[in-house]
């Protein structure tokens, strides 16, 4: 069968050299390119929240300025929220939602390297700004009136504005391709009712990002007319209204909090039951929690917002719905265990973090409950046991889960093994470091230290607290050097994976690693939810009919939305540098408006239609396939 | 540039004659469009949301001087036309008659032209009393039609580039279906200024 990986590997190999780098569709490449890039955001954002905890690590510290620290926390929540922890997720996503579901690629893949390309220059644009020393400097919230032109004159907060517009092209785009791709592309068989149970979360948090970045949209734009062009939207003065850039921002926010668990708990759902030898326990509740936290996601904004002053009415209906959530994310969080109970865990490195991502999501979940009750958040508002709250949610819901899924994908993405014992260390040092930074803030916050003072007197009391907080941040930010360590010297040193080193049940794991370019020779059918352990072949094929390879073109199966039966063949695009050169066009037009150049902005705008155009155009020479 | 235009493998026989499972998929761009349009949808309910959200409690400036009925009447039927003359093009084209189709397309950009034109005409006639910074009703009027109007454009923007495509449906680039996509989109932004009217124009003057 040498021929036909030959022939396969001509149809959807990308051309060679640089061109090619830039040209590649490749979900592979490009979801390998996500990873990388937002991990060197998250180690950018830890820099940056070691810069933070170094001035905090004592009283009447002067080592930033007031502006500096502002700019600098900014930029941590920013990074860290939106270039971060989001696309991770679509890194892991990227690459193993079609390998998963036993497709060839995702169903746009030139639209996935459009994502990635506006994804890193968004991320530079942003960057560009702590260069000249104008960064964003209002949190990653950026609540008026402190973001209007009258209290925040120069570049700041057009920054802000201006890269969350552009970066939400790149997530938007994003979501599109998964939903479009979960729905059409899964292999014949694979009933909606046997989706592995990450693609559950993959689809539910698309859909949001597709519902609820709008909101963001709307607010940014708001921002910008309200600061360059004058208009009234958060004017007093002129009918405006304060309150409703904090309604849009947060009808996005919340979503967005789930948007960046959610597939992490999916992934966990994954791996665990491996590491567990044994399916999962309710796999039904499980599928239907995790679509439920997301609408129910919906109609909890408001708890961001209990100290504006609102009805009793309405902060009754949104405490109760905040504390619904906590049901949905206990179903997950008690099936996850009961697998445990069930199985026989396998001490992994994968494992441990995920052990240590439920413990802290049981702490941020319970301190997030205690939150979420309205007296009490009325004390809490705006201290430090917010900030320890949202830590140990989005660092453990988020980080700890994304190392669990590196430890476990690691050997898929590169062939090779990690070190586990250099793994299961560097889960200790960061699972310790990671509680002695945020623990204390909960007694900070209840001290009263509010959130993003740049210091605080001598004899406040909270001295000490901090200095736990401080030494806990050197030793988090070490367990994650160990990791990075292991990651790159393994690429060399790592034992070969094979296949399936963890005896694995998705399909992912039935092909070669790192997989070829077509991922499977044959197309898969699958029978049920664990299908590298059942007893059907998935690959059988003896007569070759979902080989796809007739006349040199990209293909690939599309089934039905609910039961998966085989419905048509898509025709896959080559690839291209298209994508390319629009997000670069994007890029000048979000300068052009940044630095006010109409004239600009119109050609930029202009040769983004162009490009688009010449993205979509039919190509001339087109063999006859059907 | 691409691997679509390198040549045929044909030296394996039993490559090229093994039948395909099933049709060549047809409705992979409509899918993009359709969450595009979704997503869109999502954008013009948080502008009217804001909308309403900004009205004070006892509605004041929507009975204060109610914007003026008959242009925006007049784009109403202009865009609405326009959808009918596209959905007729799109018939055509589905009958096998091209010519029809793109003169058919060629009459609905003039009319989304005349559209814009009759915006930008209007708007004249209100800056002269309404300035988009006036008050929070000048802010969210003006930015709600206004990025109406660049919906308007960008679907203008595609039916152009559909008029410039050579074959309306090239027979074995099934996965676009370009006439239809672009045509979802005219008539989801002729869907948006149903709304706008009824909420921003009528709604007032009722009362």
């Amino acid at each position: 069968m040498a021929g036909l990986e030959q022939r396969l590997e001509g149809i959807w190999g990308g051309e060679p050299g640089i061109r090619g780098w830039f040209s590649t569709v490749d979900h592979k490449k490009i979801g390998l390119r996500y990873l990388v890039t937002a991990f060197l955001f998250l180690l950018v954002g830890g820099i940056e929240a070691l810069i933070l905890r170094t001035q905090l690590a004592r009283a009447d510290a002067n080592l930033l300025s007031p502006e500096a620290y502002n700019q600098i926390f900014t930029m941590h929540g920013m990074t860290m929220i939106f270039w971060y922890a989001s696309p991770i997720l679509s890194g892991f996503g990227n690459y193993l939602v079609p390998l998963m579901i036993g497709s060839r690629d995702m169903a746009y893949p030139r639209l996935n390297a459009f994502s990635y390309w506006v994804f890193v220059l968004s991320g530079l644009f942003l960057y560009s700004s702590l260069a000249i020393g104008q960064a964003p400097h209002a949190g990653w919230f950026a609540y008026v009136p402190y973001t209007t032109s009258r209290y925040s004159p120069g570049l700041n907060m057009d920054f802000y504005a201006l890269a969350l517009l552009f970066l939400t092209i790149s997530t938007t785009a994003g979501a599109i391709n998964f939903i479009a791709t979960i729905l059409r592309m899964r292999a014949p068989g694979m009933a909606i009712s046997r989706m592995p149970l990450v693609m559950y979360s993959t689809l539910t948090t698309s859909l949001s990002v597709v519902f609820s970045l709008p909101a963001l949209s709307a607010a940014c734009v708001f921002l910008e007319l309200d600061r360059r062009w004058g208009t009234r939207f958060f004017d007093v003065h002129h009918g405006g209204q304060p309150i409703l850039w904090q309604h849009l921002f947060w009808f996005f926010g919340h979503p967005w909090v789930y948007i960046v668990f959610l597939p992490a708990t999916g992934m966990i759902s994954m791996l665990l039951p491996v590491f567990s030898r044994r399916p999962i326990v309710g796999y039904p509740y499980v599928a239907v929690a995790t679509v439920l936290t997301a609408v129910v996601g919906f109609g909890v904004w408001v708890h961001h917002m209990f100290a504006v002053g609102m009805t009793q009415l309405s902060m009754s209906f949104f405490s109760a719905a905040s504390m619904t959530i906590s049901l949905f994310s206990a179903v997950q969080v008690f099936a996850w265990i009961a697998t445990l109970w069930k199985g026989r865990p396998v001490r992994t490195a994968s494992l441990l973090f995920a052990l240590g991502f439920i413990a802290a999501l049981v702490i941020g979940g319970l301190n997030g409950i205690v939150t979420a009750v309205i007296p009490v958040d009325w004390q809490l508002h705006a201290t430090y046991f917010i900030v320890a709250h949202l830590h140990y949610v989005l660092v453990g819901a988020n980080v700890f889960p994304v190392f669990a899924a590196l430890y476990y994908w690691y050997p898929k993405f590169t062939g090779r093994m990690l070190d586990e014992r250099l793994g299961k260390a560097s889960f200790w040092v960061m699972f310790v470091g990671f509680n002695v930074t945020f623990f204390p803030m909960h007694v900070t916050g209840l001290l009263g230290m509010p959130r993003r003072i740049y210091t605080y007197p001598a004899g406040s009391g909270w001295e000490s607290w901090n200095v736990a907080s401080s030494a806990g941040a050197v030793i988090l930010s070490a367990g994650i050097l160990m990791s990075v360590w292991n990651f790159l010297a393994s690429r060399r040193a790592g034992a070969l994976a094979g296949a399936n080193p963890w005896n694995a049940d998705t399909l992912e794991w039935a092909i070669p690693s790192p997989p070829p370019s077509y991922a499977f020779e044959h197309l898969p059918t699958v029978r049920t939810r664990h299908p590298l352990w059942d007893e059907w072949d998935e690959l059988d094929d003896p007569s070759g009919e979902r080989i796809l390879d007739r006349g040199g073109r990209r293909l690939t199966l599309v089934t039905s939305i609910l039961d998966a039966r085989p419905k048509a063949v898509a025709t896959m695009p080559g690839d291209t540098l298209t994508p390319l050169w629009a997000a670069l066009a994007l890029t000048v037009l979000f300068v052009a408006l940044l630095l006010r150049i109409p004239w600009v902005a119109l050609a930029a705008l202009l040769l983004t239609a162009l490009a688009s155009a010449a993205w979509l155009w039919p190509e001339k020479e087109v063999a006859k396939i059907a | 540039m691409s691997s679509l235009a390198r040549p045929l493998d044909d030296r394996d026989e039993s490559a090229s004659r093994r039948p395909l499972p099933a049709p060549i998929d047809e409705r992979r761009g409509t899918a993009a469009m359709t969450l595009f349009i979704a997503t869109e949808a999502a954008l013009f309910l948080m502008l009217f949301f804001t909308y309403f959200y900004l009205a004070p409690g006892d509605w004041r400036w929507l009975t204060e001087e109610p914007p003026k009925l008959p242009l925006a009447l007049t784009m109403l039927a202009v865009l609405v036309t326009s959808s009918v003359v596209l959905h007729w093009a799109e018939k055509k084209e589905r009958a096998g008659e091209p010519r029809r189709a793109r003169a058919g397309i060629g009459a609905t950009v003039v009319l989304g032209l005349v559209f814009v034109a009759i915006q930008i005409f209007e708007y004249r006639d209100h800056l002269k009393t309404l300035k988009p910074w006036t008050d929070a009703y000048g802010s969210i009027f003006y930015t709600l039609t206004g990025i109406h109007g660049l919906h308007v454009v960008t679907g203008l923007a595609m039916l152009v580039y559909v008029l410039c495509l050579p074959v309306l449906r090239p027979a074995d680039r099934a996965p676009f279906s370009p006439l239809h996509n672009a045509g979802l989109y005219w008539h989801f932004v002729d869907a948006v200024w149903v709304l706008i009217v009824a909420l921003v124009y009528v709604l007032p003057n009722l009362r």
